[in-house]
Formats: C-alpha cells, sequence, structure tokens
C-alpha cells in the first residue's frame, strides 16, 4: 500500500513538474491566503513565507499574499507595529506582492491610503477571493498558513 | 491537532493495513477510538486504500511470476499500476462533473456519482495540466458540454464553525458570486462542508439558515455540499440522524471531493 502510495506520489510529481517547468521557466508561483486577524498567527504566516524565499531562493519563486477580511487587518497593524512592518518590508524588497481586497475595503470603509501600511492603486484587486482563483488558474499553488 | 502527533502516518498506515502486531493494535484501536481526529485520519486512509483495492480488482491479472526475477520485477509491476491507477482516477474524474446524491448509499460503500456528462476524455493524465496553462482571458472551446465551458469554478472549504467566521465566509461566498455576476463571468461555486463546518448547514443548528436560503435563491450557481463521514460520525455520537437546509446535498468525502475537483481544474480555497 505505501510502496503504490510513494510510486503514484512520484507519477503525481513527475506530472506537476513537468506543468510547472512547461508554465513558468522553474519558477515556483504561490498564492498565500490570509483572511484572519490574529497578530501572532498573522506574524507566524510571513515566516512561514520568509522560510519558504529562504529555502528555494527569491529568484525562484513569486508570492503573491492576498487579503480579504479581517486579513487586511495585517497591513493596519503594520503601521503601528514596527516588527510586524519590518516583516512586510523584507518581503516586498524580496519580490513579494501584498494584494488588498477592495469589497473590504469598501464593506469595512478603509481608505488605503491612510490606514493601511503602503499600499498604492496597484495593490487594490476588485475581490480578493476571485484573485487567489484567478491566480490558481494561471498556474500559482495555493497555501493558507 | 495535537494529540494526533502520538501517531506517525506510518504508524496509521500500518494500522489501516493491518500490519500491526497484537499489542499495538490493541493500543491503536483504543486510542483511535477516543480521538476523533485520529479516527477520521484513519477513515480517510482506509478510503483511500479501498479505492486503491477497487482500481486494482478492474486491472487483468498479472502473469503469475514467482521466481526471483519475477520478485525483483514486482517493484516496477507496482509501478505501471500505481500509473494505470492513476489514469483511470482521472478519467473517472473527468467524467464525474455534476452534484450528486449520495446519501442513500449503505455505509462504508465508495459512492460512485452517476456519469452525466461524458466528454471527449482522449488522453488521461496530461488533462490536468489543461485548465492551469488556459489563459485567463480564454474560453476553453473543446469538448462543449455545459461544464467545461463554465471558466470559473471554485471549491469553497468550510471545517470550521466559529460564528464570526462563517459569518465572512458567506460575506467571501457572496462577493466572489457577486463579482462574477458583475463581471459577466461564467462560474460555479461549491462549498463543501466537513467536520465542524457541517454546522452551517445542519437544520436544528445553523444559525444561518435564512441567508443560506437567499443565497441558493439568488445564485443558481452555487451548491451547498456536507460530508457523508462527518454525518455518520455525528449520528453515531449523537445518536439522531442529521437533517440538513433545503437543498444542500451529501457528498461520500469531503476530503475526497477536494482532492477530485481540483484534479478537475477547480481552484480551492479554504475560508
Amino acid at each position: 500500500m505505501r510502496k503504490v502510495l510513494a510510486v503514484m506520489a512520484l507519477a503525481l510529481l513527475a506530472i506537476g513538474s513537468g506543468c510547472a517547468s512547461m508554465s513558468t521557466g522553474g519558477k515556483q508561483k504561490v498564492v498565500y491566503h490570509i483572511n484572519y486577524n490574529d497578530e501572532a498567527q498573522l506574524k507566524a504566516a510571513l515566516g512561514n513565507v520568509q522560510n519558504h524565499i529562504a529555502a528555494v531562493g527569491k529568484d525562484n519563486v513569486d508570492v503573491k499574499v492576498v487579503m480579504h477580511g479581517n486579513g487586511v487587518d495585517l497591513l493596519k497593524t503594520a503601521n503601528t507595529d514596527l516588527d510586524m512592518q519590518q516583516k512586510v518590508v523584507n518581503l516586498k524588497n524580496e519580490g513579494v506582492d501584498f494584494e488588498v481586497c477592495n469589497n473590504t475595503l469598501v464593506k469595512k470603509k478603509i481608505n488605503y491610503k491612510n490606514d493601511l501600511f503602503d499600499v498604492s492603486e496597484k495593490d487594490i484587486v476588485p475581490s480578493g477571493v476571485a484573485e487567489i482563483a484567478r491566480l490558481q488558474q494561471q498556474g500559482y499553488v495555493y497555501i493558507k498558513p | 491537532m495535537s494529540q494526533n502527533n502520538r501517531f506517525s502516518d506510518e504508524f496509521l498506515n500500518a494500522f489501516v493495513d493491518d500490519q500491526l502486531d497484537g499489542e499495538e493494535k490493541d493500543r491503536a484501536y483504543l486510542e483511535i477510538g477516543q480521538d476523533e481526529t485520529l479516527n477520521r485520519q484513519v477513515c480517510e486512509l482506509r478510503k483511500l486504500r479501498d479505492l486503491t483495492q477497487h482500481a486494482y480488482r478492474d486491472l487483468p491479472a498479472p502473469p503469475s511470476a514467482t521466481t526471483a526475477a519475477g520478485k525483483r520485477r514486482a517493484g516496477s509491476r507496482f509501478g505501471i499500476a500505481a500509473c494505470l491507477v492513476l489514469a483511470f482516477g482521472t478519467v473517472l474524474g473527468l467524467q464525474i462533473d455534476a452534484p450528486r446524491l449520495t446519501a442513500t448509499a449503505p455505509a462504508g460503500t465508495t459512492a460512485v456519482a452517476p456519469v452525466v456528462a461524458a466528454r471527449p476524455a482522449t488522453t488521461a493524465s496530461p488533462t490536468r495540466a489543461a485548465p492551469r496553462t488556459v489563459a485567463a482571458t480564454s474560453v476553453p472551446t473543446v469538448g462543449a458540454t455545459a461544464a467545461s465551458d463554465i471558466r470559473n469554478k471554485v471549491i469553497v472549504h468550510i471545517a470550521d464553525d466559529k460564528p464570526a467566521q462563517l459569518e465572512q465566509a458567506l460575506g467571501d461566498i457572496e462577493s466572489l458570486l457577486r463579482y462574477y455576476r458583475d463581471s459577466h463571468e461564467t462560474a460555479r461555486v461549491q462549498v463543501v462542508l466537513n467536520g465542524r463546518g457541517i454546522g452551517l448547514v445542519r437544520a436544528d443548528t445553523s444559525a444561518f439558515a435564512a441567508r443560506i436560503a437567499r443565497l441558493q435563491k439568488e445564485y443558481d450557481n452555487l451548491t451547498f455540499a456536507a460530508c457523508q463521514n462527518t454525518l455518520e460520525r455525528l449520528h453515531a455520537e449523537q445518536g439522531v440522524a442529521i437533517r440538513l437546509l433545503p437543498g444542500v446535498i451529501v457528498i461520500d468525502s469531503g476530503v475526497a471531493e477536494i482532492m477530485r475537483r481540483q484534479s478537475q481544474g477547480w481552484t480551492y480555497l479554504q475560508v
């Protein structure tokens, strides 16, 4: 049973890596999904992203962090919490995109220029959830830390 | 989750495969019986084993070879068999694309859904790549069945029952559906509920019955699907049959459904 599973896993892996190298030239594409606002959990999530990049090298991975609902609080916290802010800055320097859901901004009456840390127009997506689905259609792998 | 660290995956696999000695097995039975998470893990492993064995039954019997050389070749036969299993699963998966009702399936059987839209499945294994590489702006036109014309197919997984989280989850589902409708994109959204997530669609306890009814009425491309494994466990624990809200379908296993859908090109997210 374990043998069979191992072989099946290998076969899947072979197909998977075939696809990955076809569509992205070997670069991993990953979307991290954040929709909660527990601070410890948020910091742990950013730690996961950091470790991911450290493990594969920043030139080998394209990471997008998509925040919606309570998850947008990550960038609200980063305005006042310097530790959180530093984590975000470090990740941005390594090429990570932080995307914010416009539905959430409207619903929670958030002014992204004043209330969120370092967000500009290009970081806003119409719907965070739809963005996560769209990215997966483009070959991004989904991770919910 | 911390509790199931007591047993490694290997140990659980050995348990499911009946490879433990008596004493170990006794201990495992006792512990697993008392731990819901472990119990569920074992159920999933059993199901996987059954699926694998089921697939094997459909294979022609290999020529008997009991020599040493034959034994050495056994490894490669495993590989071939596994590939066949994979292909079988992919083809089966491709042909199953409709919501299914398995509530009446007897416990312990693996429900095989009625094949509703048999599409031309020319090659089995590379199909997984197809939906992923389709450009976001083009609608696939091959195999013009209703299901393949739908551009956005999303599984939303709910396994928690905190009211605030469910509230947000329903908001997410609604805004996703509204987004697709407003941008005139075809879409299907299936909400898969297992574990504590079942609470959302239980007729006796759900705090969101009216909202769910409204969503179902407003969006005919939305389906709520409850995990039969969870329903059976609740039935066993609470001694009453779990009634679900109107329109909620039952699927054999939430986890298996998520795997199947993803292999069919559906995207997944957990809220």
